[in-house]
């Protein structure tokens, strides 16, 4: 419970994490999946690390960014004209669209003394710019007819793993970022980042850092996204309905917590593929309007709502308990 | 006669065409408890945030350790030995009380003997919230969070701890308790102080001296016996006599 | 010489209908400390409730006005009662109510795309072609109409803000809503007031224009970030500030069609935003509100 004990990992969750991951890694064989449900848990597995990197930022900090968009993008495209340019390993494209992406996050260094809706809105804005200017630079992106990488259907395949692990490191930092003295100074400047100043915690340090790795994790697992689709193309991949995503994800998950963005992104990708098929036309309004009960009901997500149901139950075994023994 | 551990010269705040500070000098010597009294708008929190980092002078130095240390961020001077509490207190609201003085213990001086993790309940002991600890801090009564404010602060191991109007606004009670645990750090930890103060009997007697501010400027500086006696004070705080039926 | 002119009177037009939006957003920020993200939404609302009173009716969008203003109050009224009302003030509500709103702007465009589609549409009225002379080139008479309405609009709102009790009180909030309390204003009256004045001014912004801009659901996002830039830049001072803010976004951006690229023109509004966001960055509305 308390951070401030040393940051060992307890065997209790060590244990869970390691036998959920080998659980997932040999589902695939298991479950006897169909190259449909392996594909949608492979886009969950991207969606998952994306949001989970997201919520760094906005869960963490406290600081709502609204143009993830640019990041993914970078990531995609960086690791798409590598993989173009010549015979290089996917895994090192990928690991170099994120650093790019990573890198390339520290351009919105200036906006990040901004707080609150400054920052949210400096992040519209930066997006935005950027979807703009990579939209136009054909020789980069292809301009509005995109990139298309060789179909590999093994590849493909593969990716499921890739997927998981990426998801696996990301959630393992998020845990250890969530029980670490650094994640205590994330969420002191998220309560207040005067007071934190004042007790010798440099929040634009702290900002730019957490910045650039959920730049960075945003970007390799555009990467990973851009080999999964084979074909990309600017206005989806720098879009603000893609940067929009990862706060859905995020929100109906849990912002703050750490499995919120993982449970998000499972829901959103459900979503999407069974409901939203049916009904493309209300889209749109149903995230909004989970957005709008959940900010109204439960801020902590879905994770909140587990939490409460936990509660609930034990409460419910509790005086049981105790009536059963006189 | 041996270097002041902190001075400051003449500095200036001004905000627009409004002057907060004007020209102030001070100087704190180690193991020194210097007690800053004024009306109210004097530009005691300014100066403050002026020796804190908090805002930028408009003119004039700060000295700290002989070195200068002017305009330089707040979480920097920390890092250095100086920190300050405020008037109204700031816990982090979404930690508990000891994860408040944890994160503040990650920084401060580098000097420090002793980890964070450890140093933190250490601090919480010395200023009684050790049954506290996993309290959050909205749960806490207002004079336990000034303690913890002077927690969180010490927890840094600051050489210089600017304390702003850490005793105004508890109980009686708990105001003198407050004000044994400023002695405390004085004599204990041997941290140099300067403390804002409303609380008359508790800046008089905590105080080796003491400093009048008045429309941001200073106005009187001595033994809290020489401050009490000198006229411009008097006046500052009565007014004149015309002024003084004004409501 | 004809081209500078031209453009200028754009700029003017342009300016006065960025003033009117922006007076809208910064009137909720500078009461209710909230970032209204649905204003793009409610401008977008505004564009189609026109459109619809026109196509359908045939009611003139200038004679629409007054009906656009009490929809637009109204829809404002209600979001503030179900929505807005319900969040924690103070710095914890910041993240929680620019997601309230984003998603009230999400469900805003579905709605409007369920309804009338996603195809592009605008208002044509008979005039919509007719200009009249002026110093060698041709004003459209609509663009003239659109600037005296947006000129109109924000001078009654001041008087409203000063000279009446409501105005002052208004005023009263958006200082210090505790003292407020203590001296028997209703604060969440004026709150509700207040947002509602601040999306009626949406809403109009929306129906000026769709008589010069074809518009879509999604219409309003770009708007939102121009309001944005003319309040931070113009702070919330003076009607003068905000209308400054305005004319010199538009300037801008009118007079980047002839050095940049085309392509480019659009991302000059965002650029704006940040480069203002960063070099005033801090309590950017707050220090002399709605002074």
């Amino acid at each position: 419970m308390s951070a401030a004990t040393p940051a060992l990992v307890p065997l209790r969750v060590a244990a869970g994490f390691v036998v959920g991951v080998a659980l997932l890694a040999v589902a695939p064989w298991i479950l006897d999946f169909t190259p449909y449900s392996h594909n949608l848990v492979t886009l969950a597995f991207l969606l998952i690390s994306g949001a989970v990197a997201w919520n760094w930022m906005g869960g963490f900090l406290g600081q709502v960014s609204f143009g993830h968009a640019a990041l993914f993008g970078m990531g995609g495209f960086v690791s798409a004209r590598l993989l173009l340019s010549g015979p290089v390993p996917a895994p090192l494209a990928w690991l170099v669209g994120g650093l790019v992406a990573g890198v390339f996050s520290l351009g919105a260094h200036p906006a990040l003394r901004l707080r609150g809706p400054y920052f949210s809105i400096a992040t519209i804005g930066l997006g935005e710019s950027v979807r703009l200017i990579f939209t136009y630079w054909e020789d980069f992106t292809g301009g509005s007819s995109g990139l298309s990488l060789p179909i590999d259907p093994d590849m493909k395949h593969q990716l499921y793993w890739w997927g998981l692990g990426l998801a696996a490191i990301v959630v393992g930092m998020s845990w250890l970022m969530r029980h670490s003295t650094f994640g205590l100074q994330l969420l002191a400047i998220k309560a207040d980042v005067d007071a934190a100043g004042d007790v010798g915690v440099s929040a634009t340090f702290y900002q730019d850092l957490v910045f650039v790795l959920s730049g960075a994790v945003v970007g390799v697992s555009g990467g990973l996204y851009a080999s999964y689709f084979s074909f990309i193309e600017p206005n989806d991949m720098f879009g603000f309905d893609r940067s929009i995503a990862f706060v859905l994800m995020t929100v109906i998950g849990g912002v703050g917590t750490i499995l919120g963005p993982v449970l998000g992104a499972i829901v959103f990708v459900l979503l999407r593929q069974y409901l939203l098929a049916s009904y493309p036309d209300l889209y749109l309004g149903l995230y909004g309007t989970l957005l709008i009960f959940i900010i109204l009901f439960e801020p902590l997500g879905l994770a909140g709502l587990l939490g409460r149901l936990a509660r609930l139950a034990r409460s419910w075994r509790a005086p049981a308990a105790e009536g059963g023994t006189p | 006669m041996t270097a002041p551990l902190l001075s400051v010269r003449a500095l200036s705040k001004s905000f627009g065409g409004l002057r907060a500070l004007d020209a102030v000098d001070l100087e704190l010597a180690a193991g020194e408890i210097l007690g800053v009294i004024g009306p109210n708008g004097a530009g005691k929190t300014t100066l403050f945030s002026l020796i804190a980092g908090s805002l930028q002078p408009t003119s004039g130095q700060v000295h700290f350790e002989g070195r200068p240390v002017t305009g330089r961020a707040a979480h920097r001077l920390v890092r250095g030995g100086i920190v300050r509490t405020h008037q109204i207190v700031r816990p982090f609201a979404n930690l508990t009380v000891l994860e408040n003085v944890t994160v503040a213990a990650l920084h401060g001086n580098r000097r420090a003997d002793v980890p964070a993790r450890y140093r933190a309940p250490r601090v919480l002991d010395f200023v009684g919230l050790a049954d506290r600890a996993g309290q959050f801090p909205g749960l806490l009564t207002l004079a336990g969070r000034k303690r913890l404010e002077l927690a969180r602060a010490l927890a840094t191991i600051p050489r210089v701890l600017l304390l702003d109007e850490v005793i105004a606004g508890v109980n009686p009670t708990e105001a003198v308790a407050l004000a044994a645990l400023v002695r405390r750090i004085r004599d204990e930890l041997g941290t140099s102080i300067i403390m804002i103060e409303h609380v008359m009997p508790a800046v008089m007697s905590l105080s080796d001296r003491v400093l009048v501010l008045d429309h941001g400027r200073k106005i009187a500086q001595g033994t809290p016996a020489e401050v009490v006696r000198d006229p411009g004070v008097i006046e500052a705080y009565l007014g004149t006599s015309t002024e003084a039926t004004a409501p | 010489m004809e081209r500078f002119i031209d453009l200028s009177l754009s700029a003017i037009m342009l300016a006065g209908l960025y003033a009117t939006m922006a007076y809208g957003l910064g009137l909720i920020y500078g009461v209710l400390r909230v970032v209204n993200l649905a204003h793009g939404g409610v401008i977008m609302a505004g564009a189609y409730l026109g459109w619809v009173l026109f196509e359908r009716w045939g009611i003139d969008p200038y004679l629409a006005l007054p009906l656009v203003i009490v929809a637009s109050f109204g829809l404002g009224i209600l979001m503030y009662r179900l929505l807005v009302r319900h969040l924690p003030r103070g710095p914890a509500g910041g993240p929680a109510s620019l997601l309230l709103l984003f998603g009230t702007w999400l469900v805003l465009r579905n709605v409007a795309y369920l309804l009338f589609t996603g195809n592009d549409q605008s208002i044509r009225t008979s005039y919509s072609t007719a200009s009249v002379p002026f110093l060698g080139t041709y004003v459209s008479v609509n663009r003239l109409a659109v600037l005296g309405v947006a000129v109109i609009l924000p001078i009654l709102l001041q008087l409203l803000l000063k000279k009446t009790y409501t105005g002052r009180a208004i005023r009263a909030v958006a200082q210090n809503a505790d003292s407020c309390t203590l001296v028997g204003v209703d604060v969440e009256r004026i709150y509700a007031l207040t947002f509602g004045i601040g999306t009626a001014l949406a809403g109009v912004a929306g129906l000026l224009s769709a008589t010069i801009f074809s518009f879509n659901p999604g219409f309003g996002s770009g708007e939102l970030l121009k309001s944005f830039v003319v309040v931070v830049l113009g702070g919330l001072g003076s009607i003068l500030g905000v209308g400054l803010a305005a004319f010199i976004l538009a300037v801008v951006e009118v007079f980047a069609i002839l050095v940049l690229p085309s392509y480019l023109t659009s991302a000059v509004g965002f650029v704006m935003l940040v480069l203002v966001l960063v070099l005033r960055p801090g309590g950017l509305f707050g220090h002399r509100v709605l002074g």
